[in-house]
């Protein structure tokens, strides 16, 4: 009987990860992630999927499965990937990058660059250092600042309801 | 597997479900938002006080921590942080004292009951020095040096976080009742200025500030944010008539008339994977207040220079800054390290004028320099952190190098002259003399680790250690336990157990301020007053080199989210300290009838006619709750309502007194708990507080209207504990955007202009009903009734 209690307690304490039910700036992140793309066209790509890879560690927990799980972009269902390094990166169409070291992120933005990917993060500097779209929380809002000289570069086009509410750099820091 | 075991894995299994269903839900309901709505959600404030692995949710922290933002200040209508802060936080103690010599220009607060000198100050996560002042009159906070919050500009501050637990196995000494983390703008704000204007009810206090605040962004996202500040309060007088003087009102009661230049600076500059960061503070204050009147015919005045008699003004200038500049940054294994230096500085200088010397008869100049009190302190820093998968492994170091100076007045300031044997010095406030004039260092060398170990994703393990060895007591190791149960995704276990300490300040061993009389003319010169605890008499007469306080801490929560527009917590909490370092009572032969005669002679051989010193007296527990519900709710119409409901309550009682001396043969009670100190350290605080704060907010306007308790206190005259009952107040403000960039906001604290009770009946001469001094300077909310504003602000 003890043995049961402590296998109930543990499994209490164990139990299988999930999103925080407090945690709003990750909610509103996987959120922003999918709508973002909606307002962005790419290339012409032979995928039936829309993918989005996570590059690095996942502050998401589940929350990105549970929410892309029934979703479609451009009428595409969506594909999540999940990736610790560069070379593991796949053909994507959106890549949210939560690498911690500005040269690891430069390649990644690189890597981007050269295949017409949608890169996101919440680094400080993306935008100027090529990154396409960054999402800031200032005193507990979000605030999105989009490199579009680096969204043409990729070969993207974002839409102007995207641009309207986005800081913007237009110069040409790629 | 039982039945009851089955069910419960059952409930378990379908609520963790629920609840992430839940969690699901929300998101994608924001899925289905406008782009432009979500920008407008607010999320939950993140904390980085009591975590070195940066911040997290202030909710799902494992110790209590109430998060304050720029606007709730603003909304406050306080144009000084302590004020705003003792608005916003139950708990936080800031009473107006008057006619305390140096307290009057840099008061005291306090958290949950304790001492100004047990609440560890941080700007961005660095220690902010203390005043030099030590708070040596009747004051909430007697005995102690404490923070000098009005320092800090409060247009330069992006939010206050407020740790409710005790963490000096995480910061070192002092983070006993918490901490208080002021986290200046940073980056992404817009520029500001302000003007504010605002008087009380009765016409007095005439406040006017004006403020600004420019950010220039720099590559990289970063920054150089500049914060200017000029203030200008003028003095409250809540003086009753003096029936001995005609009736007319001739001290003054209130707050001193106080000038404040300000400036702050924040900074930071990314460099590929460091960033150098640059914070700063600085002020110039001048202030004037009263002491007590002296009467025409008062023994302390000359009639030649004061026909009609005179008060003294005790009118510092003081002078506090501090820098820290440091680099921080990520390794590519993903490890954060952080190296810095701080340096703070404090000088507070005693000018009296007004006043006359009246041992030097007509030759007296009238204005004075008493001299200064000065501390500086230099801390070296150095931490790192990496996370391994979920979980977090800090470090660091740190040296601290303080030094305590005091600095004597000029002579006719604190001589004893040939016209007059017992009023020596600058009446008001004599000068610090050469023997009191000190300069004392120390230094202190800190290790700490800490492990956050996430056993699952829902139970959270926080283990801290820290050794430190300081050059003047020795060495404190202290620890630290602290668990987060989250038992659904709507419900959170806290508690935690921890050991802190508190260094004796240098103010408290080496603090020395004495006066002098003769019996007659020509007789040897009388010495009385404070000694440092290393002074020849001190020490003769008991006195020891201080000990650290020592505590313990427990507390026990919950927080209860059942969505994310609403959130309940509440959690006890027990603090128990021991060695707890007051002021002796004054050591005279006629003042403590069993003193020794070994004592007596030490006074008698050294010309003393009484002395007080520093020691570790008492042991005390504290004992509390604090509650707090959070509501916001987005409306239909696109406006906003926040409703914030906080109580908090703390009983602090003497457990324990330590052994007096042996020496002065007297016991310890009799040494220092006389009813005055007792009921200090028990009763002069008030047991509770409730805060009810509501903010309406539609485009073009806010509503803020704040309810406050402040519960019961005590205060003691002529040995008698009189109680003042808790009293309501109510604040309020309309702001209007005029255009996008301007705003024009209306407010009032105080609005229904309640007092605190008076004193009753009392054989005092000067306190008590009908008298000079009808308030007591314990009252929470002060005593000068509503306070009127009006602020205009652009953005820019």
């Amino acid at each position: 009987m003890r043995i049961g209690w402590w296998g109930l307690g543990l499994l209490l304490c164990l139990q299988f990860p999930s999103a925080q039910a407090g945690d709003e700036e990750r909610k509103l992140e996987a959120v922003f992630i999918g709508r973002f793309a909606s307002y962005i066209e790419w290339p012409a790509k032979p995928r039936d999927r829309f993918v989005i890879t996570l590059l690095d560690d996942n502050p998401f927990g589940s929350l990105l499965d549970d929410l892309y799980r029934d979703k479609r972009i451009h009428n595409k269902p969506i594909e999540l990937r999940y990736a610790t390094r560069l070379d593991q990166v796949g053909e994507t169409d959106a890549l949210f990058i939560t690498l911690s070291s500005s040269a690891a992120r430069a390649a990644a933005i690189d890597h981007a660059q050269r295949n017409g990917i949608l890169t996101i993060s919440e680094a400080k500097g993306f935008a100027e250092s090529g990154g396409i779209i960054q999402l800031d929380f200032v005193e507990q809002k979000a605030r999105i600042k989009i490199n579009h000289a680096a969204a043409l570069k990729s070969g993207l086009r974002i839409g102007a309801p995207l641009l309207s509410i986005a800081s913007v750099l237009r110069g040409d820091k790629l | 597997m039982k039945p009851l075991q089955g069910t419960l894995l059952a409930f378990a299994v379908a609520g963790h479900a629920a609840a992430a269903d839940k969690a699901v839900q929300e998101t994608n309901d924001y899925y289905q938002r406008p782009l432009e709505q979500l920008l407008r959600v607010e999320t939950q404030a993140k904390a980085a006080v009591g975590s070195r692995g940066g911040a997290r949710d202030a909710l799902d922290a494992e110790v209590p921590i109430d998060i304050i933002t720029a606007a709730q200040l603003q909304s406050t209508g306080q144009t000084e942080l302590l004020r705003a802060l003792a608005v916003l936080v139950p708990g936080f103690n800031a009473p107006r004292p008057s006619i305390t010599d140096g307290t009057d220009h840099a008061p005291p607060f306090t958290l949950r009951g304790l001492s100004p000198d047990q609440v560890l100050v941080l700007v961005n996560g660095k220690r902010l020095h203390q005043s030099s002042l030590l708070h040596n009159n009747g004051t909430v906070g007697r005995g102690s040096s404490g923070v000098d919050l009005n320092t800090i500009p409060l247009r330069a501050i992006e939010r206050v976080e407020v740790l409710r637990d005790g963490a000096a196995a995480q910061y070192g000494s002092d983070a006993i009742a918490g901490i208080i983390n002021i986290i200046l703008k940073g980056y992404g704000q817009n520029s500001q200025a302000t003007v504010t204007y605002g008087r009380t009810g009765e016409g007095d206090g005439i406040t006017r500030q004006a403020t600004l605040f420019h950010s220039l962004p720099l590559a990289g996202d970063g920054f150089v944010n500049l914060s200017a500040e000029w203030r200008d309060r003028g003095a409250t007088n809540r003086a009753g008539p003096d029936a001995a003087d005609g009736g007319r009102i001739n001290t003054h009661f209130g707050d001193a008339d106080t000038q404040d230049g300000l400036f702050a600076v924040n900074a930071e500059l990314p460099r590929g994977d460091a960033t150098l960061y640059l914070h700063g503070l600085y002020d110039q204050r001048r202030s004037s207040a009263g002491a007590f009147y002296r009467s025409a015919g008062d023994a302390r005045n000359i009639a030649a220079i004061y026909p009609d008699g005179f008060l003294p003004r005790i009118e510092p200038k003081i002078l506090d800054f501090s820098a820290t500049a440091g680099v921080r940054g990520v390794l590519d294994d993903g490890a954060r390290w952080d190296l810095s230096y701080t340096h703070g500085h404090n000088d507070y200088h005693f000018y009296v004028n007004n006043s006359l010397n009246t041992s030097l008869g007509l030759a007296t100049p009238t204005s004075f320099d008493s001299g200064a009190t000065r501390y500086t302190q230099q801390i070296l820093n150095a931490d790192v952190s990496k996370k391994i998968g979920p979980h977090t492994v800090a470090g660091g170091y740190e040296f601290r190098q303080e030094r305590y100076r005091i600095v004597k007045g000029d002579p006719a300031s604190y001589m004893l002259g040939a016209a007059d044997n017992s009023a020596y010095g600058a009446q008001g406030f004599p000068g610090f003399s050469p023997d009191n004039a000190v300069s004392a260092g120390r230094q202190a060398h800190s290790l700490y680790g800490d492990l956050k170990y996430a056993v699952s994703d829902r139970l959270m393990l926080d283990a801290a250690a820290r050794g430190e060895h300081y050059s003047d007591f020795g060495s404190a190791l202290n620890g630290k336990l602290a668990l987060r149960y989250r038992a659904t995704d709507d419900l959170l276990f806290r508690s935690s157990v921890s050991t802190g300490f508190r260094a004796p300040s240098l103010s408290q061993s080496h603090f020395s301020y004495t006066g002098t009389y003769r019996n007659s003319n020509d007789a040897a010169a009388q010495f009385w007053g404070n000694f440092a605890v290393d002074h020849p008499v001190a020490r003769a007469l008991g006195a020891t080199d201080l000990k650290p306080e020592k505590s313990r801490h427990f507390t026990l929560g919950m927080v209860f989210q059942p969505s994310s527009q609403l959130t309940a917590s509440a959690d006890v909490f027990i603090t128990e300290i021991r060695d707890r370092i007051l002021p002796t009572g004054y050591i005279s032969a006629y003042s403590l009838s069993s003193l020794s005669p070994q004592a007596a002679a030490v006074l008698a051989q050294n010309n003393i006619d009484g002395a007080v010193y520093f020691t570790n007296a008492i042991a005390t527990r504290t004992r509390g709750l604090d509650l707090r519900l959070d509501y916001c709710q987005e409306l239909d119409n696109g406006a906003r309502l926040k409703l914030v409901g906080a109580y908090q309550r703390s009983r602090t009682r003497i457990t324990d007194v330590n052994q007096a001396p042996d020496v002065l043969g007297v016991n310890m009670t009799d040494l220092i708990l006389d009813p005055f100190t007792r009921v200090l350290i028990e009763g002069s605080q008030p047991a509770d507080a409730i805060k009810l704060w509501s903010k309406y907010s539609q485009d073009i306007y806010d509503v803020v209207l704040n309810l406050n308790r402040f519960g019961k206190f005590y205060s003691v005259s002529a040995y008698d504990r009189v109680s003042f009952a808790a009293k309501w107040t109510v604040d309020g403000e309309i702001s209007v955007r005029l255009k996008k960039d301007l705003t024009l906001a209306l407010g009032g604290v105080n609005l229904l202009d309640v007092k605190p009770d008076k004193w009753g009946r009392t054989d005092d001469s000067l306190v008590g009903t009908g008298k000079v001094i009808q308030y007591s300077q314990y009252a929470p909310f002060g005593y000068n009734g509503a306070y009127y504003y009006v602020r205009v602000g652009v953005d820019f």
